[in-house]
């Protein structure tokens, strides 16, 4: 029973995972940049929402707020920062230092404002029900999958269908198409940072009710998103999707064998082992030299 | 006043020894670690364990800290043979965070997440070095031995070699150079010497805790590199010095309120990491030497 | 080793069978060639030929599907590119894969030596060196512009280099990609030049070359390929007058 429980628990976690993941798996296939303030635009989002929720403005305005804000501080982030280091043939290490520097600014200027303790966003539906004897799930477990099915379903059909989603596509099977394509990189970059913010959106949400927030988890959601990328393959979606939960069922069902304190290694364990043995990811092309 | 420049000055040459062993690999040989952090963390660790259980004379600890580190950098050796870019980038991530974990856990050796107190300092040849206008010099040259020596490698064919590994693997591989080992060799050697700084941090401060070796650290030196100029002698020296010493000021600005001074002080470094990164990627002292060597 | 009738000089490289796959597309297929000693073998072939292929097998820096290649007489099938190096044969990259952020002088120096752990050289290991890079700059036209970093190099001047990397080893098989391919006539004749002059002092070589001129000026023998196999391999004579050559010759420059 404990495993079902905890197969449920990380599925919701992977999920969360997943859309997180693919979002900066989307941005970075596409356009190459380190966008490490992913995390950030992930507590953005969460703050807003859970800020406008508190005003007893409700939650459909706070999800609006949450995903106008996280796709204007993309969008922000790539005119003034990345696309001026770019431009000045920026390295793949100047770009992450960047945003990694933005990244300090975002979680300082949130627990300034909102303090550094954690917050929840109370729901009634983040009281967990008994669905079996002994299994315990919050319908907040299902909504996450939900969520996440609704959302890769769009992403899939936005992807496949429209012809911005064709370029995103080739050009993360093949960086160097840019310029074959004919349609303005710039614009590109930008519709990549538009989708991949509001992918985080749902995610924001979601963890607000569920794990509650604080202005550093920021960090963690990057991280993770880093590794499912890394273990999908970059440059593949699907496979960044099925890394992302895979990791929070790894991580989730480690707790069958170690404490939680462990949880966060043996995500990152699982990273370091693929980048040794399958550089390439998943689903990805070959990476070794 | 002198105690804290003295403070300033001890902290700003250890950290500069922790940049200069981080450009070792990073501007020379192209490796660019996340993981530097973990070597200062074992060098702590390491230093500590000897100097409170056994002997902490620096003849003791030196040398066995230096050695954990040398060993355990073949951890981050192994992906650095294998891939490059945003593959090494992440799995030196993941170093990280894995002994970031180990570092919280492993109670015995690191007292936790508490961390160990109490450290004795440091013993040079029987003479124990505690005051701070002792200490700075004892860092001041640590930096100065440890600048020698890599200045040395550097502009020896091995240093040849690993910029000819940074510019074209497979060019230098044609030219008869073992990539791989000499890509653990830099990696061993760079460890090494960061272990010594954290020696130095460990018995200095009396204190430590996992805080000191986590990924924050790893990015701050990596930035202090950066910022300095990746690949040049003085840069990363210039680097720490200014990313030490923004914060310091910032604690003057008495019209601040005190309670947030720390996250102020947070807020102006990761500006002034994303600033620099836009308006001066070579680094300060990057730049101008490569306009130099263009116009000869 | 094969056995060297009084008229044909030495193997030095023994290539047999060998070859390559990738994917679908049989890159090399079922190479076998000598490479003799003292003479400049060329190799000729529309693009996509497998002509790098066949130097990145030779040199470790791919491994072949099948196949067997001897050195002096010993097998080098697993070899790695540094031991290629090592046992004296030497390669230039078609993309040059210069070292750019250093100087010209240093892109030699770091050719010349191929220790990877660091220990200090005795003096005399020094001058030598010293004496074989000024020698490779020189002969190269570079000496100017030996404080320049490469990758400020005029075009010219960068193959130049990549030669010069080459010149400066004591190398006894030089592989070499396209040296003098988008050069000016100036500058291939000096090329031509430094080339007959070191394969009079000793040194054989293997040239991926496209200019007719170029081939017919200087090749001692002639091996070509096309799609992965070697369709003839003999003297230049013969296989210049060869009308089917000539027509995949030709038909792929048109
Ligand atoms: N590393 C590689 N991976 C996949 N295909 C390759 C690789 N190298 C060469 N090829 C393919 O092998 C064939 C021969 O290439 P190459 O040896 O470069 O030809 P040439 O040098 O004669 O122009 C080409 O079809 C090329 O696309
Ligand atoms: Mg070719």
């Amino acid at each position: 029973m404990l495993a079902l429980q905890l197969t449920i628990t990380g599925l919701q976690t992977g999920a969360l995972y997943a859309l997180t993941a693919v979002g900066f798996s989307l941005i970075f296939g596409s356009t190459r940049i380190f966008h490490f303030a992913h995390g950030a635009t992930f507590i953005i989002a969460a703050y807003l929402f859970y800020f406008v929720n508190v005003s007893g403005y409700g939650m459909i305005l706070g999800a609006i707020a949450a995903t106008a804000g996280a796709i204007i501080f993309g969008l922000l982030l790539n005119r003034f920062v990345y696309v001026p280091i770019q431009r000045d043939e920026g390295s793949f290490f100047t770009i992450f230092v960047a945003s990694f520097g933005i990244g300090i600014v975002v979680q300082n200027v949130i627990g300034m404002v909102f303090g550094r303790g954690f917050v929840t966003v109370q729901t009634p539906l983040s009281f967990s029900v008994e669905i079996m004897e002994g299994l315990y799930v919050s319908p907040l477990a299902w909504i996450s999958m939900l969520c996440a099915a609704i959302s890769f379903s769009l992403l899939w059909y936005f992807l496949k269908y429209s012809q911005m989603g064709k370029a995103l596509r080739a050009l993360s099977d093949n960086p160097e198409l840019v310029r074959v394509f004919g349609m303005n990189p710039r614009f590109i970059s930008a519709c990549a940072f538009t989708i991949g913010s509001i992918l985080v959106v749902p995610a924001a949400i979601i963890s607000g009710a569920t794990s509650g927030l604080n202005p550093a988890m920021g960090h963690h959601v990057m991280l993770i998103s880093l590794a499912a990328t890394i273990v999908g393959g970059i440059g593949s979606v699907a496979g960044t999707l099925m890394a992302g939960l895979a990791l929070g069922l790894a991580e989730s069902l480690a707790l069958l064998y170690v404490d939680s304190q462990w949880t966060e290694a043996v995500t990152f364990a699982i990273l370091f082992l693929f980048i040794i043995v399958r550089p390439s990811g998943l689903l990805g092309r070959s990476a070794a030299h | 006043m002198e105690a804290y420049l003295l403070n300033l000055g001890i902290l700003i040459s250890i950290y500069s020894i922790l940049g200069v062993t981080l450009n070792f690999i990073m501007g020379y040989a192209g490796i660019y670690s996340l993981a530097h952090a973990v070597f200062f963390g074992v060098g702590a660790y390491a230093g500590t364990f000897m100097a409170m259980h056994y002997n902490a004379s620096i003849f003791v600890t030196l040398p066995v800290a230096m050695a954990a580190g040398a060993f355990l950098s073949l951890i981050l050796a192994l992906p650095a043979l294998r891939v490059r870019g945003e593959y090494f980038v992440a799995a030196s991530l993941g170093l990280q965070v894995l002994a970031v974990t180990i570092f919280s856990e492993w109670k015995s050796v690191t007292g936790g997440i508490g961390g160990l107190i109490g450290i004795p300092p440091l013993d040079v040849a029987g003479f124990e070095v505690f005051k701070p206008s002792q200490f700075i010099f004892v860092t001041v040259g640590a930096l100065i031995i440890i600048l020698f020596i890599i200045n040395r490698l550097v502009h020896s064919s091995f240093g040849r070699s690993l910029r000819a590994i940074r510019d074209s693997e497979s060019a230098a591989a044609a030219f008869g150079k073992n990539v791989p080992l000499i890509k653990t060799i830099s990696v061993v050697i760079s460890s090494a010497l960061t272990a010594v700084a954290g020696v130095l941090y460990a018995s200095y401060l009396s204190f430590i805790n996992v805080e000191s070796f986590k990924l924050d650290t790893s990015v701050l030196i990596m930035a202090m590199v950066i910022i300095g100029g990746t690949g040049t002698q003085s840069g990363p020296i210039v680097g720490a010095a200014l990313l030490l010493l923004l914060p310091s000021l910032i604690s003057y600005m008495d019209f601040l309120p005190q309670t947030e001074i720390g996250s102020i002080q947070q807020i102006i470094y990761g500006l002034g990491m994303a600033l620099l990164m836009i308006y001066r990627p070579g680094g300060i002292v990057g730049r101008k030497k490569q306009s130099e060597t263009g116009k000869e | 080793m094969v056995a060297s009738s009084a008229d044909t000089q030495d193997v030095l490289m023994e290539i047999r069978n060998v070859d390559k796959a990738f994917g679908g597309v049989k890159a090399v297929d079922n190479v076998s060639m000598d490479l003799r000693a003292g003479i400049i073998t060329t190799l000729v072939g529309p693009n996509g030929a497998g002509k790098t292929t066949l130097f990145n097998l030779i040199t470790g820096e791919l491994s072949k599907d099948s196949g067997s290649i001897k050195w002096l007489g010993n097998p080098i099938n697993k070899i790695k590119p540094f031991q290629a190096s090592r046992a004296g044969i030497l390669r230039t990259f078609q993309d040059l894969r210069l070292f750019n952020e250093m100087s010209v002088e240093d892109n030699i120096l770091t050719s010349v030596e191929n220790n990877s752990v660091p220990i200090p050289l005795t003096k005399s290991q020094r001058t030598a060196r010293r004496e074989k890079v000024e020698h490779a700059l020189n002969r190269a036209g570079l000496f100017s512009k030996r404080k320049v970093r490469a990758k400020d190099l005029a075009y010219a001047e960068r193959k130049f280099l990549s030669m010069a990397r080459v010149m400066a080893t004591d190398a006894r098989l030089w592989l070499l990609d396209e040296p003098a391919s988008g050069l000016d006539p100036n500058s291939y004749e000096k090329f031509l030049e430094i080339l007959r002059d070191e394969v009079k002092q000793g040194v054989t070589v293997c040239i991926i070359e496209h200019n007719l001129d170029i081939v017919i000026g200087i090749s001692d023998r002639i091996a070509f390929l096309d799609r992965g196999k070697l369709l003839a391999d003999g003297e230049p004579q013969s296989i210049l007058d060869d009308p089917e050559l000539r027509a995949i010759y030709f038909g792929e420059r048109t």
